[in-house]
């Protein structure tokens, strides 16, 4: 063990190569990641924000809201189920939004909602809108005067909200009315009557089973699907998908990793036969001789996990805005493990070469 | 070259190790950009494959489908406009629809069956025919088996929603990953009243336009925005790769897919680097031998070229074992070969470069030290 560590102290260059492969499949692996983060927060800010434990879509929207209808009918219904302790009527409209003195027009979601959460205070006055600080980073400031859509609808920012984003456009959370108000002027094809919201978000009384008085909404309404926070976030659109694409793709580079790592080891291992042979006729055991293989390429890994880190974040400040990467501290050490797995996996391939070296093949007996 | 080819015989593991690391990173590159084609396919399908060499946004919808309606002056004086030989709306929605006896995401594509222009229609029809009257419709052929094949009757989910009967199949003609059908306008004003009762009219997402002789498309674009107030207008190229969402993933996936070339480059180089490195005492007696430098390096690039050959014929392997796994799944694997090659030529060039340290060090060799006790630098 010992004679390994300062192999690589001593001679880092002849690591040079796994560490430099590993480096760049680190940098893959936190890239890819954090891009799914980054997509996976930003769409689904806006439901994550709700604190509902269940959401409400009529039965033939297929959980999408922008096609959802709840009537006030339905509503009266669903506030009546026993168990139901709140009920908040829930719309979005997605629509360009016009920031003073910014030429671009941002991506705005205007969601009108009834409940305040832990992330989300009570609505505002009409013609105000609480805004994702999204839309803060493109130039929105507090008391800034917002045109929304082709109608140019004006809202002023009230106050700005975190992780709050619908399908990666920034949050403008406002008062029914003005979402209305904002729908109609603006999707003269798409209005609701009066009362009627796209979703409902309902909160069940904490000694009530959820599952039930979800079921049971359903039941009293016979119009309508009611999901649980975590369904109605998987029911946003291409989120299945995307978590589905990227895990397979990060799964084909982890093993790519452990290949390169068992690739580069059984190298170096085939190098050293003779080295080996030597120690083991010294009385070097095979467990201490694979122990040092494996601790040798647990520390490459983690020297390369630390310089693939930095890369990233030096790629993090040089990317298109375009990209919605986002790296979390969760991912960093998902990736940590995984790495380590690899590497441990990889050296592993080795184990049975060392095992079978004959220490007699030191003096020159046998092969 | 029989030594390059001898060395590699004998030691079968240890280039079928690299062969084997470079087949899965090849893989790995052309699973990305098959599954890349695939994703922006199934996005953009539809409007990639309409007749449509113009097409005129909303200028608030930021070139998103969904979001762009036209009001019916804006439409009026599109057509108008110097240089535009014909114009239709275009109306487009997703609805949930009544499917091979399921209630599945279906999108409506409207465009004018009466008009001579033809503009709107799907281009890539592979079976059956266009529609001819409101009612019928051209699906994806990515859906048949969906309910979405000829003969099958699709329904839009809402009190008077219109049925719509399929007559003809397109290839890639998805929309935002969902089964399309392209109809009659008038079938997708039907649909849309059935699901919005409390609208007050029905209008276009956008404007279909075709130049008149001579004009280029791009310079109509121009035109068109100069002369109709708050539309954007883009060619149908343009529409397709500025698209919300392609273009973000277009982006990502350039990054990820450099960073996976760097990789396969970097991989070889090092492997070869290793193995000169290694055989450093045999190559300097070869060269006091009298071994021309050139013929050393030959035999490096014949090595490079054959674990590349083999690593490529392993990663298209892998790649066509997991193809038919995603037929029918919400994304497609598309392996084009004015993709694929390129992708398989600029990687053979790569490892090459690759190898360029190893065979600096070749060139190097001093045959001299052949002739001096060297086993305790080369250790």
């Amino acid at each position: 063990m010992r004679i390994a560590l300062r192999e690589l102290v001593r001679r880092p260059g002849r690591f040079l190569v796994v560490g430099g492969a590993l480096t760049v499949l680190v940098l893959l692996l936190l890239f890819l990641g954090g891009l799914l983060d980054g997509l996976y927060l930003n769409s689904t800010g806006a439901v994550r924000a709700l604190d509902a434990d269940g959401v409400v879509y009529s039965d033939d929207a297929r959980q999408s809201f922008l096609r959802s209808e709840i009537t006030a009918d339905e509503r009266a219904d669903i506030e009546a189920v026993d168990g139901v302790e709140a009920v908040g009527g829930l719309g979005f409209a997605l629509l360009g939004v016009q920031i003073p003195g910014v030429d671009e027009i941002a991506d705005g979601a205007v969601v009108g909602y009834e409940l305040a959460t832990g992330s989300l205070p009570e609505p505002p006055a009409p013609g105000g809108a609480h805004a994702d600080r999204q839309l803060a980073d493109e130039g929105a400031e507090i008391g800034h005067e917002v045109l929304v859509g082709p109608a140019e609808v004006p809202l002023r920012i009230v106050g700005f909200v975190d992780d709050t984003n619908y399908l990666q456009q920034g949050g403008l959370w406002v008062e029914p009315g003005t979402w209305r108000q904002v729908l109609a002027e603006n999707r003269p094809d798409a209005i609701l009557a009066e009362g009627s919201f796209q979703s409902a978000v309902v909160r069940i009384a904490p000694d009530a089973d959820a599952e039930a008085v979800r079921a049971a909404i359903d039941a009293a309404t016979g119009s309508t699907e009611t999901l649980s926070q975590a369904e109605a976030i998987e029911a946003i659109p291409g989120i299945t998908e995307q978590n589905a694409t990227f895990t397979a793709v990060i799964g084909v580079t982890v093993f790519v990793a452990a290949l390169v790592i068992a690739l580069f080891f059984a190298l170096l291992t085939l190098e050293r036969l003779g080295l080996y042979a030597v120690l083991k006729a010294v009385g070097g055991r095979s467990s201490t001789l694979v122990a040092g293989v494996i601790a040798q390429s647990v520390l490459v890994a983690l020297g390369a996990f630390v310089l693939g880190g930095l890369l990233t974040l030096g790629l993090l400040e040089i990317v298109p805005d375009g990209i919605p990467l986002q790296l979390e501290p969760s991912r960093a050490v998902s990736t940590l493990v995984s790495l380590t797995v690899a590497a441990v996996a990889g050296a592993l391939v080795s184990l049975r070469r060392i095992v079978r070296i004959d220490p007699a093949s030191a003096i020159g007996a046998g092969a | 070259m029989l030594l390059a080819t001898r060395e590699i015989l004998r030691s079968k593991v240890r280039f079928g190790l690299l062969a084997g690391a470079v087949g899965l990173l090849v893989f790995l590159i052309l699973f990305q950009q098959a599954l890349f084609g695939g994703l922006v396919t199934s996005f953009i399908g539809a409007v990639d494959n309409q007749d449509s060499p113009v097409l005129v946004y909303n200028a608030q919808a930021r070139r998103n489908v969904e979001a762009s309606f036209l009001l019916p002056d804006q439409v009026s004086a599109i057509a108008e406009v110097d240089g535009v030989a014909a114009s239709v709306p275009i109306g487009e929605s997703t609805y949930t629809v009544e499917a091979g006896g399921e209630l599945v995401d279906g999108v409506l594509f409207g465009y004018p069956l009466d008009d001579p222009s033809g503009l709107g229609a799907p281009t890539t029809l592979v079976e059956g025919r266009l529609p001819e009257r409101p009612g019928e419709a051209v699906a994806s052929a990515a859906d048949a088996e969906d309910g979405f094949d000829i003969g099958d009757v699709v329904r839009i989910a809402a009190d008077g929603g219109p049925e719509i009967e399929v007559v003809g199949l397109g290839e890639d003609l998805r929309w935002s990953v969902a089964p399309t059908l392209f109809v009659d306008y008038s079938t997708f004003e039907e649909a849309q009243r059935a699901v919005n009762p409390q609208a007050r009219v029905v209008l276009p997402s956008l404007v279909a336009v075709r130049p008149a002789e001579g004009i280029d498309p791009g310079a109509l674009t121009a035109r068109i925005d100069g002369a109709v107030g708050g539309v954007e207008s883009l060619t149908n190229d343009d529409a397709v790769s500025s698209s919300p969402g392609v273009q973000a993933v277009n982006q990502s996936f350039q990054v990820i897919l450099a960073l996976a070339f760097g990789v396969v480059t970097l991989v070889v180089a090092f492997f070869f680097l290793i193995l000169t490195v290694q055989k450093a005492k045999p190559l300097t007696l070869l060269r006091a031998v009298g071994a021309p430098t050139g013929y050393l390096v030959r035999n490096l690039v014949v090595q490079v070229v054959a674990v590349m050959a083999l690593g490529i014929a392993i990663g298209l392997g892998l790649v066509f074992a997991v193809r038919p796994f995603s037929t029918g799944g919400a994304i497609e694997l598309d392996l084009e070969p004015a993709t694929v090659i390129p992708t398989l030529v600029a990687l053979t060039v790569l490892s090459l470069l690759g190898g360029a340290g190893a065979i600096r060090r070749v060139v190097r060799i001093d045959p001299l030290r052949a002739t001096v006790d060297t086993s305790s630098e080369l250790a």
